[in-house]
């Protein structure tokens, strides 16, 4: 009797996770795949995706489960899974983290949103959707988001033990940080307690989501030869704020001397500078404010800063939107502005 | 690693037991069973774990091998050459252009008949740069000499790595082996494996290292090794070569089957997948020959004959097996992840043609690909694609494209890259607000510049949006001693953060004009490139402004392997700076040590364990160094005191400009590899200065300047204070490590003493 819930025609239980570098996903993906694999004598694989990504970038994790006689020869994305688990919310902005889903599948969503908010977000027109409070148990508990997922990832796959990670959780800290090893059994505790499932009924004859192969933007014919490229600074188009792990630094204009210590740590170049007059009628430069899209929320600039005009801030939906301050870059006449 | 007891497994005679790792922790999960004498290694993706694992196992006490982190891949082969040569057991892991960069060494090896094993974890070879998987160099290991296995899995890694040495000390055989696997795909992907449990089998199974041959190990027996030849000797020699590799071909049946008996898995010279009936095959190498399997299936269930061919061994290449199992196929595709430019279908291609001439009744329509370069991605519906192809040609009775490549498209011309910004150049960079200039009495250069307020006018050399981590130290760093400089700047980015952050194909974070080059040739190359300006600019072919400034950007990494091309770029005198930023590690690559890694800091290749505490030898004073080769110009500098640092790079145009090479080492924080706070960064290196760790001075024709001195302003803290804020130094602050501490504090102590002797004293 298969213990497996679903298969696709090759036998594989698939799962994705959509995370962040730094959050911790590549290694949940591990620990979940070696509860099934070394724990429950099913087969498996795990791998994440690869390149030269930094923290902060856009990751996957994939793990696939077979029973034990089923050979895996297949080492290729996942793109159809039967669980999706989003370790960070603000992805869904830059990435289609549901693509492909199967449509009576599981997306697991770390957040402190409702429902119907997320399900509008993600486009899911029906499945189940499952959220977990991850940052908020992981902050009380003084933990890391990858624990409080596995707990909820542990419950949507009923077949796997939760015991046994429990036990892994121990053997990993017991010797050299016996202090964790409590607070990390309470987050995948509260994890695998707290995750609240809704399911939006499946119609019959409903179809997954579908996914598509991404093109390259350019090809053979539009590449320049040998890789030469002189659309020169064209990454100000790109959106770097899903790297922000929840923090962002707060401006209040008034507090601030325009004395630049923000503007020499900053590793993102957020600071906007504008030319104005001072008081007594000479030239100088007065920070306009910060261009949120490229802030990777290191807080760096909240150190520098010698009065209190920056400081942290818990990043709430749309703030970053309401209060950017565009970097003035010459753009290309016609170009984008 | 995580084993469970009742997972233990008898199969063959050895017991055995089930892991789930991934084909990089299988290589040195093999190596540390045989207990090799010597590893000398450079770390390269997607290898560089192999030698991580190691150090991991090494700090737990698990094996004893030495591990020499050389200062580039033709160090570390030298290291491996020279042990082989001692008679030592050897091993090794590389890739890509890592590959490339210890080619020459490689006949060497095989050619004075040195074994050894080392561990190709497949990757495309640059340019453009390419981290991900295919076999280009692969293909370049074909005429080394060296008997090549071929593993597709992590349980053929492992089982391969422990035949390879078998099959390298035989007496028929004395060559070095590789064993070649897929990066990332094979590399690092976690499967179940089984391994042999007690180390002893591995160690009997692999016998006693050879010491019967002409080693340098006995002083009693003098040996003079690598004399030079002349044809009528080289021949023969080469002749001794041929035969042995083809030895190697039988030996490894001879050692397959024997491993067989010990583990319970053979593997044949071919792997062949339903090939007894198959009219259509596809012969493909390591990991994708995997995914064709399932493809077979497919098929088969609607009735066609499909097979896959793929090798377990492809130096010597297995001709008579390939004739044998292509008697009856009638039409092949083989599938190459690397091309033989210019040859009508890659190696492999030519290869197979070539077995299946022999069998003059051999009707097989041949059919070549190039697909998945650069680790793009093969799925099942790529291998169906190739059977139809593979069926079209059976059907028709010819190909109508013979090679071709697959994949490619050819993209939209409504997307072609347009630029953003407009061009910025020149009075772009120029503020007017830095002055510099000769002080004739001082033989100093005396520089001014506004208040840090009025620079933000100037805009800065890199665009947002690049993909460097959160609180990453490199571009606050660079910034501020770009702001230093008026007008326009050519810059070279070797690689590491700084160049994969910026480059990410198709975009670009850089506004002016940026060159890359491999990280042990960038002042070279930008000693060409300058020189070509100038050269140009004298023939009255270009127009270039009298300031623009050529800088070559690199990290630490670079200053080790790059060090032969900086000196030599340095006493060349050409009129260039070299700006290092130092993160005291191969932070690209996942935080490897590098020469400049302080004594007792942890990295991925200096662990902390009862066996060792983090690095075991002292920081490299690069700029001392650089002081040496008497060029004009030599300071360092940190974000934490940004007017010194725009100030020094203000004097390094002038130098760059008026008299010749200036080299600056900046310091700079690497929050996910010293596990500090992202935010801390400017608060670290200002303890870094504090502590004296990292003085800001400068050495101005040929007189060294200490431009903040900590101790009289009343700065100065311990090293410990700086110490506290890195996890990956926390150890150093227990007290079972204050022996370590304390070496490393006294020879900081030592460096600051000596630099406050030269600053006051203009003759040292």
């Amino acid at each position: 009797m298969s213990i497996l819930p679903n298969k696709n025609e090759l036998g594989f239980f698939e799962i994705r996770l959509e995370s962040i570098g730094g959050l911790g996903a590549n290694l949940a993906g591990k620990m979940l795949a070696e509860a099934g694999v070394l724990s429950l004598g099913l087969n498996g694989s795990n791998f994440s995706s690869y390149g030269s990504e930094k923290k902060g970038s856009p990751v996957k994790s994939f793990v696939r489960f077979c029973e034990a006689d089923v050979e895996i020869r297949d080492h290729s994305p996942i793109e159809q899974p039967h669980v999706i688990g989003v370790f960070h919310e603000a992805l869904y902005k830059t990435v289609d983290v549901v693509s492909g889903l199967n449509a009576d599948g599981i997306v697991l969503v770390n957040s402190t949103r409702d429902f119907d908010e997320i399900k509008t977000d993600l486009h899911l027109p029906y499945g189940t959707l499952a959220i977990v409070d991850a940052l908020t148990i992981a902050v009380e508990e003084k933990t890391k988001v990858n624990t409080a997922m596995l707990g909820a990832l542990f419950r949507i796959c009923e077949f796997l033990d939760p015991e046994a990670m429990r036990n892994v959780i121990r053997k990993t800290f017991e010797k050299k940080y016996p202090h964790f090893v409590e607070p990390n059994i309470r987050t995948f505790n509260r994890g695998y307690a707290e995750v609240q499932f809704k399911t939006f009924e499946v119609p019959e004859g409903a179809e997954g989501k579908s996914f598509v192969r991404p093109l390259p933007l350019l090809g053979y014919n539009t590449q320049e030869i040998g890789g030469v490229m002189t659309a020169q600074a064209n990454s100000i188009l790109k959106d770097l704020s899903g790297s922000r792990q929840g923090f962002l630094p707060k401006l209040e204009s008034e507090k601030c001397i325009h004395c630049a210590a923000c503007d020499t740590v900053c590793p993102d170049f957020c600071f906007v500078w504008e030319a104005g007059e001072d008081k007594r009628g000479r030239k100088q430069m007065f920070l306009k404010g910060i261009d949120y899209q490229y802030c990777k929320g290191c807080l760096k600039c909240v150190e520098a800063c010698p009065t209190d005009a920056l400081s942290d801030l818990r990043e709430m939906i749309g703030y970053a939107d309401d209060n950017r301050v565009r970097q003035n870059f010459p753009y290309v006449a016609g170009g984008i502005s | 690693m995580a084993i469970l007891e009742e997972n233990m497994k008898t199969r063959g005679i050895a017991e055995q037991v089930s892991t789930f790792e991934s084909g990089n922790e299988m290589a040195a999960m093999a190596a540390a069973q045989i207990n090799y004498h010597i590893m000398g290694y450079f770390p390269i993706t997607p290898s560089t774990e192999v030698a991580q694992y190691l150090d991991m196992m090494k700090a737990r006490g698990e094996h004893d091998i030495k591990l020499i982190p050389a200062d580039g891949e033709h160090g570390s082969a030298g290291i491996c050459y020279g042990a082989a040569a001692t008679g030592a057991r050897v091993f090794n892991a590389t890739s890509a252009n890592g590959f490339l960069y210890m080619l020459e060494q490689m006949p060497v090896q095989a050619g004075t008949r040195f074994p050894m094993v080392m561990n190709l974890v497949t990757r495309s070879v640059s340019g453009p740069l390419d981290i991900r998987g295919d076999h280009s160099d692969l293909y370049y290991a074909l005429n080394t000499g060296w008997v090549i296995l071929t593993a597709k899995t992590p349980q053929a890694v492992y089982d391969m790595n422990i035949m390879a040495l078998k099959i390298a000390e035989h007496s028929k055989v004395r060559l070095p082996v590789i064993v070649a696997y897929d990066g990332f795909f094979t590399s690092h992907q976690k499967r179940r494996v089984e391994y042999i449990n007690d180390r002893k089998v591995v160690q009997q199974f692999v016998g006693e290292c050879p010491t019967d041959y002409n080693f340098a190990r006995d002083l009693r027996k003098p040996v003079t090794i690598g004399a030079h030849m002349s044809g009528d000797d080289f021949l023969n020699n080469h002749y001794q070569q041929s035969e042995a590799m083809y030895n190697a071909g039988e030996v490894f049946k001879e050692v397959s089957a024997e491993y067989a008996k010990l583990a319970g898995r053979e593997y044949q010279v071919l792997d062949l997948y339903k090939m007894e009936d198959a009219e259509v095959a596809l012969f493909l190498l390591n990991s994708a020959a995997e995914s064709a399997k399932d493809v077979v299936d497919q098929l088969r269930a609607k009735g066609i004959k499909a097979g896959v061919i793929s090798t377990n061994i492809i130096r010597p290449f297995p001709a008579k097996e390939i004739r044998e199992a292509l008697k009856n196929v009638k039409a092949l595709l083989v599938g190459e992840r690397a091309d033989s430019y210019g040859a009508n279908g890659p190696n492999l291609t030519h290869e197979e043609k070539s077995a299946i001439q022999e069998d003059r009744n051999n009707q097989t329509i041949v059919l070549s690909r190039v697909f998945g370069l650069g680790g793009k991605d093969f799925y099942a519906t790529d291998a169906e694609k190739f059977f139809a192809m593979a069926i079209e040609a059976m059907e028709k009775g010819y190909a109508e494209k013979p090679f071709d490549y697959y994949g490619h498209v050819p993209g939209n011309p409504e997307k072609i890259l347009k630029p953003v910004i407009e061009p910025q150049y020149g009075d772009a960079f120029k503020t007017g607000l830095i002055e510099v200039g000769m002080d004739e009495e001082s033989n100093k250069l005396k520089v001014k510049i506004p208040p840090l307020r009025a620079l933000t006018s100037k805009p800065k050399r890199i665009a947002s949006g690049h993909g460097a981590c959160p609180g990453c130290g490199i571009f606050a760093g660079l910034e501020l001693f770009f702001k230093g400089i008026e007008g326009d700047i050519v810059v070279l980015f070797q690689t590491g953060c700084a160049y994969v952050t910026t480059t990410s194909y198709p975009h670009s974070s850089h506004k002016q004009t940026m060159i890359h080059n491999l990280f042990q040739n960038g002042a070279a190359t930008l000693s060409g490139t300058l020189e070509a300006f100038m050269e140009l600019k004298r023939r009255g072919e270009i127009e270039v402004s009298e300031d623009a400034t050529f800088v070559m950007i690199t990290g630490d990494g670079g200053m080790d392997i790059g060090m032969g091309s900086a000196i030599g770029t340095a006493l060349r005198g050409h009129k260039l700076i070299m700006l290092e930023y130092d993160n005291e590690g191969y932070m690209n690559t996942g935080s490897q040590m590098s020469y400049s890694t302080p004594m007792g800091h942890m990295t991925s290749t200096t662990s902390i364990g009862k066996t060792q505490r983090g690095k075991a030898f002292h920081h490299k004073d690069t700029a001392q160094i650089m002081a040496a080769t008497n060029i004009p110009y030599v300071f360092t500098g940190s974000e934490a005191f940004p007017q010194d640092l725009i100030k020094k790079g203000a004097k390094a145009q002038w130098y760059a400009q008026n008299v010749g090479t200036v080299y600056g080492k900046i310091l700079i924080t690497c929050p996910l590899n010293w596990k500090s706070e992202d935010r801390y960064g400017e608060t670290i290196m200002e303890a870094a200065v504090n502590s004296c760790f990292f003085p800001l001075y400068e050495v101005e024709q040929g007189v060294t300047t200490i431009t903040y001195d900590p101790e009289a302003k009343n700065n100065r803290i311990p090293l410990s204070d700086w110490l506290k804020y890195m996890g990956k130094t926390k150890h150093l602050l227990k007290e079972e490590n204050q022996p370590i501490l304390s070496e490393f504090e006294n020879e900081v102590e030592k460096r600051w003493k000596k630099l406050k002797a030269k600053n006051d004293h203009p003759h040292l």
